[in-house]
This record gives C-alpha cells, sequence and structure tokens, in this order.
C-alpha cells in the first residue's frame, strides 16, 4: 500500500502540556521481568501519561475471517482500559498505521508527540480461521527516534477479542507501573429484580455479560476463587438459602458446599483458595464457620449470643474481618483464623459488609445512615472516609491491584454497577443495563 | 546521544503509600474461641465434616466428624435436606397473623407477644399442623446481614411459641432476609410491613 492514510488526531485530554515542569524520576531500576518502571503514582491527584492508540493494523486475514471493525475494536477497548486505569490519557486517532512502512510509522508517531504524546502503541492483528493473534509495539515518543521499548504477542480464540485488547492494555500497564493492569478480569454480580435474582459475569468494564445460574430462584453474595475459575454463592434453588459451587468457564457440575440447617450464606474464599468461611446458623445463630474444602471439615470460629456475618479475609490468611451486632448494631471487627483476638474495628453508626484489601491495608465497608455509602478504613481503625456519594450505594469488591473498587449504586436510578479509585475518585459506570444489577465480586486476575 | 534516563521524562510521582501492612502475625495460641453465652457450645461440634460435593448426588449429606484436635467426635450438624421440608409444601392459613420488628431489631415486642399468644394457641388446638417461620427485614441495611438479621427474627418467634408450648418439633424457620418484601415503596409505612414474621402451615 503506497498512500498513508491520514492520521487524524482525535482527543488529547491531558493535564501536562509542558514535559520539562515535570518532575525527574531517578533512573528506572530494571524491573523483575526485565521492566523498567516509570510510573511510580496511583490515585487521581497524580499527572497521566499521555498515550497515543491507533487503530491496530490487520495484517492477516484468513478466508472466512471476518476483519470487519477489528481494528477499531482493539484500539478502543484498549484505550478505554488505560483511560479507566486512572494512569493514563488516551489520545486516539483515526485510521490505522499501515503494514511494514516505517516512513509512515515514523511520520505518525512524530504527530501523536507533537499533539502531547509522550508514548505510543502500535497493535498489529492476525485473524486466522478461529484464532486471533495481537502483537503489541509500545514506542518512546518523547525519544526523537521514537525507540520502541516493548513488544509483546497475544493469541486467543477469534470470538474474544475484546480479551485481547484487556491483555494488551495490561501489559501497558505493566511496562509503566511494573504491574499488570487489571483489563483482564471479570466481574460477577446479580441480576434481576427482587424475587428473581441471578448470578451472571461480564468483562470487568460491563461488557459481554453471560449468565452464571439460570435456577429461576433467588441467588446472592457470589464470589471468586482465588485461581478465578470457579465462584461460590448463596441460593434459595433448593428451597432454602445454601451455599453452591460453580465453574463458570468449564464442564463440571455445580456443587454443593453447604446445606445445613439455617442459613448457609457469605461466602468467602481464604487466599490459597483451600478453604471458605462461611455464615452459618446451624448452632442456633448467625456464626462464622470454616469450611476445608479438601477434607469437608467445618470449623466455627465465633461463640456470640448476637448476629456473626459476612467475613472476608486478610490477604496473609492470617485474618479475618467480620460483622457483629455485639455492640447493639453491625459493626466491623477482626479475628485471627482461630477465632481468637477479636477487636472493633469500627463504631458507631451501622456498617456492614467488610472487604479486607488485596494489598492488606484497607478494610472497605458500607456504611448506613440514611442511606448507604462505602468507606474505607486503615486496619487498626484509624482514619476511615468516604468513597462514594449521590444515591445509595453499597456491596464492595476490590480489583486485585487494590486501586478500584466495584460496587452497587442507585445514583442513576434503578441499581446499577459502578467502580471508584480507592481515594474516591474517577466514579465510572460499569453496567448500564436494563436489569438491577447488584452485588459485584471482581475476579483475580484470569488465568 | 540520549541517555536512558531522559525516557524517565514521563515518569510520574505522588507516590502512593502503597505500603503493604501486613498482618500483624501474631503468636500461636491455645485459646479457643470465647465461650458461648448461649451454652450452645455444649452441643456444638467444634469441627464436623460438612458435605462437599456435586449437587448432581441428590444433595449433601454429613457424616459423624473428628474435631481437627482429634480429641472428641461429635454428631455433625444436620445437613441433609430430608430434615427440612419443602418451604413449597407449607401454605398461609387465616388464623396467623404476622408480627413486625423494629428497625435492625429481633425481639417481640409486647404488642406482638398478644398476637403470638393467638398464634401458639391456634397451632396448639391444631396440633396436626407443621409450621413455617418466615423471617423477613426490610430493604434498609445490606443483604448478607439482613438474611442474618431475618433468621433471628425467625428464631426469636420459634422461640416465643415454643415459650408458650407450641413443641419445636413441629416449627421450621427460614430467613429470606429482605429478599421477598411485602410492600415495595420507599417509606417507613412499607418498611414496617416489610419486617415482620410471616407464618405457614402444612399437615403432618
Amino acid at each position: 500500500m503506497s498512500v498513508r492514510r491520514p492520521l487524524v488526531l482525535m482527543l488529547i485530554v491531558s493535564l501536562l502540556t509542558v514535559p520539562g515542569l515535570w518532575p525527574v524520576a531517578p533512573p528506572p531500576p530494571a524491573g523483575a521481568q526485565g521492566t523498567e518502571v516509570w510510573i511510580k503514582a496511583t490515585g487521581s491527584g497524580a499527572r497521566k501519561l499521555n498515550i497515543a492508540i491507533p487503530e491496530f493494523t490487520v495484517t492477516t486475514v484468513s478466508p472466512g475471517a471476518d476483519a470487519g471493525t477489528a481494528g477499531k475494536l482493539l484500539a478502543s477497548v484498549a484505550g478505554a482500559d488505560l483511560t479507566f486505569s486512572g494512569r493514563f490519557s488516551v489520545v486516539a486517532a483515526t485510521g490505522a498505521i499501515p503494514v511494514n512502512n516505517p516512513d509512515a510509522l515514523r511520520q505518525s508517531w512524530a504527530e501523536f508527540a507533537a499533539a502531547g504524546a509522550h508514548a505510543g502503541v502500535h497493535g498489529l492483528v492476525a485473524l486466522r480461521g478461529d484464532r486471533a493473534e495481537v502483537e503489541m509495539r509500545l514506542y518512546d515518543l518523547t525519544d526523537p527516534d521514537h525507540r520502541m521499548i516493548a513488544s509483546k504477542k497475544f493469541e486467543l480464540p477469534a470470538a474474544q477479542l475484546r480479551r485481547l485488547a484487556h491483555k494488551v492494555a495490561d501489559e501497558v500497564a505493566l511496562q509503566f507501573t511494573g504491574e499488570l493492569g487489571v483489563a483482564d478480569t471479570k466481574i460477577a454480580y446479580v441480576s434481576g429484580p427482587v424475587g428473581a435474582k441471578e448470578i451472571v459475569m461480564a468483562d470487568y468494564d460491563g461488557a459481554g455479560s453471560v449468565p452464571v445460574t439460570r435456577n429461576g430462584s433467588i441467588n446472592l453474595s457470589p464470589v471468586w476463587s482465588p485461581d478465578a475459575r470457579s465462584l461460590a454463592f448463596t441460593s434459595f434453588r433448593q428451597g432454602y438459602p445454601d451455599l453452591y459451587r460453580v465453574f463458570p468457564f468449564e464442564r463440571r457440575p455445580e456443587q454443593t458446599l453447604a446445606a445445613f440447617v439455617g442459613i448457609n450464606s457469605s461466602p468467602s474464599f481464604s487466599p490459597d483458595g483451600k478453604s471458605l468461611a462461611m455464615t452459618l446458623s446451624v448452632t442456633g445463630n448467625p456464626e462464622i464457620h470454616v469450611l476445608n474444602l479438601a477434607t469437608g471439615v467445618m470449623r466455627r470460629l465465633t461463640r456470640h449470643a448476637g448476629i456473626d456475618t459476612e467475613p472476608t479475609w486478610s490477604p496473609t490468611g492470617r485474618q479475618l474481618a467480620f460483622v457483629s451486632d455485639r455492640g447493639g448494631a453491625p459493626h466491623v471487627y477482626v479475628m485471627d483464623a482461630e477465632g481468637a483476638n477479636v477487636r472493633q474495628i469500627t463504631s458507631g453508626g451501622f456498617h456492614t459488609q467488610p472487604r479486607w484489601s488485596p494489598r492488606g491495608d484497607l478494610i472497605a465497608y458500607t456504611q448506613r445512615a440514611g442511606t448507604h455509602d462505602i468507606w474505607i478504613v486503615d486496619v487498626d481503625g484509624s482514619n476511615p472516609r468516604r468513597l462514594t456519594s449521590g444515591g445509595d450505594n453499597q456491596g464492595a469488591s476490590w480489583a486485585p491491584n487494590g486501586r478500584h473498587l466495584a460496587f452497587q449504586s442507585s445514583r442513576l436510578g434503578r441499581w446499577q454497577l459502578f467502580a471508584v479509585l480507592f481515594d474516591g475518585s474517577a466514579p465510572t459506570p460499569l453496567t448500564r443495563g436494563q436489569a438491577e444489577s447488584t452485588s459485584p465480586s471482581w475476579s483475580p486476575r484470569l488465568p | 546521544m540520549l541517555s536512558r534516563c531522559s525516557h524517565v521524562m514521563l515518569a510520574l510521582l505522588l507516590v502512593l503509600g502503597v505500603v503493604l501492612v501486613g498482618c500483624a502475625k501474631r503468636p500461636a495460641t491455645t485459646q479457643a474461641a470465647a465461650p458461648s453465652p448461649t451454652g450452645a457450645a455444649a452441643t456444638t461440634p467444634g469441627a464436623t465434616t460438612a458435605a462437599a460435593q456435586p449437587s448432581s448426588g441428590g444433595g449433601p449429606t454429613s457424616s459423624s466428624g473428628t474435631t481437627s484436635g482429634g480429641t472428641t467426635t461429635t454428631p455433625a450438624p444436620t445437613a441433609t435436606p430430608t430434615n427440612r421440608p419443602a418451604p413449597s409444601e407449607f401454605a398461609a392459613v387465616a388464623d396467623l397473623k404476622d408480627i413486625h420488628f423494629d428497625f435492625d431489631k429481633y425481639d417481640i415486642r409486647p404488642s406482638d407477644a398478644k398476637t403470638l399468644d393467638g398464634n401458639a394457641g391456634w397451632l396448639k388446638s391444631n396440633p396436626n399442623h407443621l409450621v413455617l417461620i418466615e423471617g423477613h427485614c426490610d430493604e434498609r441495611g445490606t443483604n448478607e446481614y439482613n438474611l442474618a438479621l431475618g433468621e433471628r427474627r425467625a428464631k426469636s418467634t420459634m422461640n416465643y411459641l415454643v415459650s408458650q408450648g407450641v413443641q419445636a418439633s413441629r416449627i421450621t424457620i427460614i430467613s429470606y432476609g429482605e429478599e421477598r418484601p411485602v410492600c415495595s415503596q420507599k417509606t417507613e409505612e412499607c418498611w414496617a410491613k416489610n419486617r415482620r414474621a410471616h407464618f405457614l402451615v402444612k399437615p403432618r
């Protein structure tokens, strides 16, 4: 192809204008995988890296494969992922860089650099029958030679094109931050009105939702296992609230985990995936128990006349936070994994839904004060702060990097899922469906 | 010739305290959980074998288990669904009246105790009926906590009926938390209707 298609710069959302004003970081250390860590920033207060993501270039289309809008879709999804991360401002463009045309590539990067971009992602897509391969090439546009600083190939079934874009975005995040992004993750949640709630799952950004349960009963509280292969949840499908486990990516039968007299609810996998904490009232009162998934041995952790429920593990597996009304109203408590050394973390008000951060330093919870809002508190109980406002906000779930939380909000009318950064900034809608969407569980990174 | 350091111009600072606060390591302890003030500990297994099998096998079973310490063998909680009559087999009867609860409470109010006295009288004069007590909550609070709260409401109601002479073996309880409201408006009047214990019966 001899005629270069014009690249039209679409938008530059940038807080940065003069690179020279940026503080100069110390020389980057070589990362564990040879990755240079360039961004040591988080939260929305940080200035962002401007990254150009022109349409991906489709290099190969086998007969029968549909090139269609693949290049546009991949660039758009990867760009949205990087914007969502809070660390990048995306400089978008229409038109793809032609294949094997170094002059055109150089010219494009020069235009992007002039428009303020610091880095550029060039994606090369090969569609071969039912497989799709993407090669990501990352360029430093602050370098006059536009040096390529990383490249990586990903291959998946052609039906998972969006997932390829997520993988590209996560790799870009790794190159600049030293930590994989969280775009290649799923969110499981409850969909449907009161009385007819089913578990569904979707990409973290709400796209591509598929049913997980279809039993016509009431299904609640989905939670991912640490290997991201299974979900535990509460269901009334045998009449009573019992605990089940499903394997949404496999042909594997649903398991009944606990079906004792009384409630069987509030599942939480231990970080090693070997145990499941839960609430049982078989002893006459809601108490926290831990089920060893390999041996079937059930241990009881709490012994109190009040309500004890909603266990959540610390990332070390040595402690659990939970809700108890032993103080007169529900508050968050922490105990060790044997049930001893109980200490109260929150007080005053009405606090439920504790969720221990994967980084270990924070516990998110829901405070009721008329309506509900998501709060976080340091694990020693200090420094509680509110993350949400507007409408009713409940049911936080941490992203695996501990930077984002998903939650349900009524701020736009019916319940929908939103995400927010851990400093309360950048509230972003995740679902926009007709059905009520509640109780999100953000998966670990997919295997 | 540009040094690599020049690329660092891309770097953003504002380093977050991404301090991974390790959970305080606690010394091993032999202290078990606090004794139960209800005295339930005497009959509660410290460790029991739970069911963890595919539902296609016809539901969970449980068997006697040994505590992890190997010191006592205790009967497992009865987990088999056969011990739990299907809620769908029960039907409402006009003589059994709902009772209601204050927000986030599960104690029986004096006026509701009178209602329960009437319900107990009906159950004692109809000894061939089993009763299912449903515990419900309003939509305020969050749903797992409300599942536990509804359980406590059903349990308090059961305990009251037993204290009035209704055989405990005739009573089954279930919590629906906030999942089965009778009134859907966001008003105190409506919420008060939803915070209830509801009664259903079936012949033995």
